[in-house]
């Protein structure tokens, strides 16, 4: 070859990628898009599942963050895929307990306590907001169902975790009595108490300082 | 057989006569030898054009080479930076509604490198890298986050672990537990 063909050619090249350049840059930024690491399988299921979601008004951000944590955490195409129809399916549940105007952070708490095993009837109970007047700021259902889910979380019963919360939400407990019944239950796990018997002598131990 | 007639020197008559035709001038069309002589001046020309279009036509290749590194580096850092390596509050994208400062920290003395993963930063390493205290022993960050619940986790040296100081998400769906965080108004 050519000096002055190399050169022609290298010009070329160096001509062309400067056009392509701009194609070439979405393409590097569809690695931030969760769905395309996934096979075109497994990526045709979930945007029918999402599709599905935007139809049924339930929000499409989580199930995008479920894949995306699916596929920083090195799972499978098709476990990626249970986790999020299943979680579609519990925020289903989850809407359909507490009503298609429910925040989506309370939802969200929700789907995670319905795959906790929290009933629907459950959720609607907890869901009930509390009588005015005692307490001037209960704990939000959010932080009610996030410590539930915590607590299951740590292998406590759900009946045992779900009735505890309740009896806690009947007596208005606020954020603070509900962040501190988390970290004493940790603290009784660490010093060797079952999470069952922590939980019960915890709370037994909040009741009394609040009456209903 | 008839004999060529011979010369003095002893050449054929016939070959003399070709001699000396070679000998003469070529006797040629006017018009064709100025054709000839434009064909030799441009031919001679040429290399000139070719120097000049190779001197030419290597300042543009490294122009052209400099332009291409130029916006594949302005490309590979703007798609592959951490978002906010260095600020003291990182951002994630939000719609526009209220944020709210949400400090993480953990106690990794003797990790290398952290950063946080969640639901806000669709589980991306590279977007939230966390800072090392003066002392050494404590990574933290501080997020502003939209009103919302999410999970996450700390990523230690390439290593998921949960936050042993936040609450802990039931949903183990891909063998690695996740922490919550709830973000509120007030």
């Amino acid at each position: 070859m050519s000096m002055r063909t190399a050169i022609r050619l290298s010009g070329v090249a160096m001509a062309a990628l400067v056009i392509l350049s701009p194609v070439l840059s979405p393409a590097l930024r569809a690695q931030d898009d969760p769905l395309s690491h996934l096979g075109s399988g497994a990526r045709v299921t979930i945007e029918r599942v999402l599709d599905s979601a935007r139809a049924d008004g339930l929000p499409r951000g989580p199930l995008i963050d479920k894949v995306a944590e699916g596929v920083l955490k090195g799972a499978a195409d098709d476990r990626i895929v249970r986790a999020v129809q299943s979680l579609w399916r519990d925020l289903a549940v989850a809407r359909l307990a507490l009503g298609a105007d429910t925040d989506p952070a309370v939802l969200g708490a929700a789907a995670s306590a319905v795959h906790a095993g929290v009933s629907s009837t459950e959720l609607r109970r907890m869901a009930n907001p509390p009588p005015p007047g005692v307490r001037p700021e209960p704990a939000s259902l959010a932080t009610a169902l996030v410590t539930l889910v915590d607590l299951v979380a740590k292998r406590v019963p759900v009946t045992l975790a779900t009735s505890s919360i309740q009896e806690l939400m009947d007596r208005h407990a606020g954020e603070r009595e509900l962040s501190a019944l988390r970290n004493d239950v940790d603290r009784d796990i660490l010093a060797g108490q079952t999470p069952e018997a922590s939980l019960a002598e915890r709370v037994r131990a909040q009741t009394r300082t609040n009456p209903p | 057989m008839r004999e060529s007639p011979s010369r003095p020197d002893g050449a054929p008559d016939a070959l003399s006569d070709a001699v000396e035709l070679l000998r003469e001038e070529p006797r040629v069309r006017p018009e064709w030898r100025d054709a000839l002589l434009r064909q030799v001046e441009t031919s001679q020309r040429r290399p000139a054009l070719v120097r000049r279009r190779v001197s030419a036509t290597i300042p543009m290749a490294i122009a052209a080479g400099l332009v291409c590194a130029l916006f594949g580096g302005g490309v590979a850092f703007v798609t592959m930076r951490p978002s906010h390596v260095a600020a003291p509050i990182a951002a994630v994208e939000t719609s526009g509604g209220l944020t709210v400062p949400v400090r993480f920290s953990l106690v990794a003395p003797n990790a290398t490198m952290v950063s946080i993963v969640g639901d806000f930063n669709r589980w991306n390493p590279r977007a939230l890298p966390m800072r090392r205290s003066p002392d050494g022993r404590i990574w933290e960050i501080e997020v502003r986050l939209p009103l919302g619940r999410y999970d996450y986790a700390f990523m230690i040296d390439g290593r998921l672990s949960p936050d042993p100081a936040a609450p802990r998400d039931v949903n183990d769906d891909f063998g690695a537990p996740n922490s919550i965080v709830m973000v509120r108004g007030s």
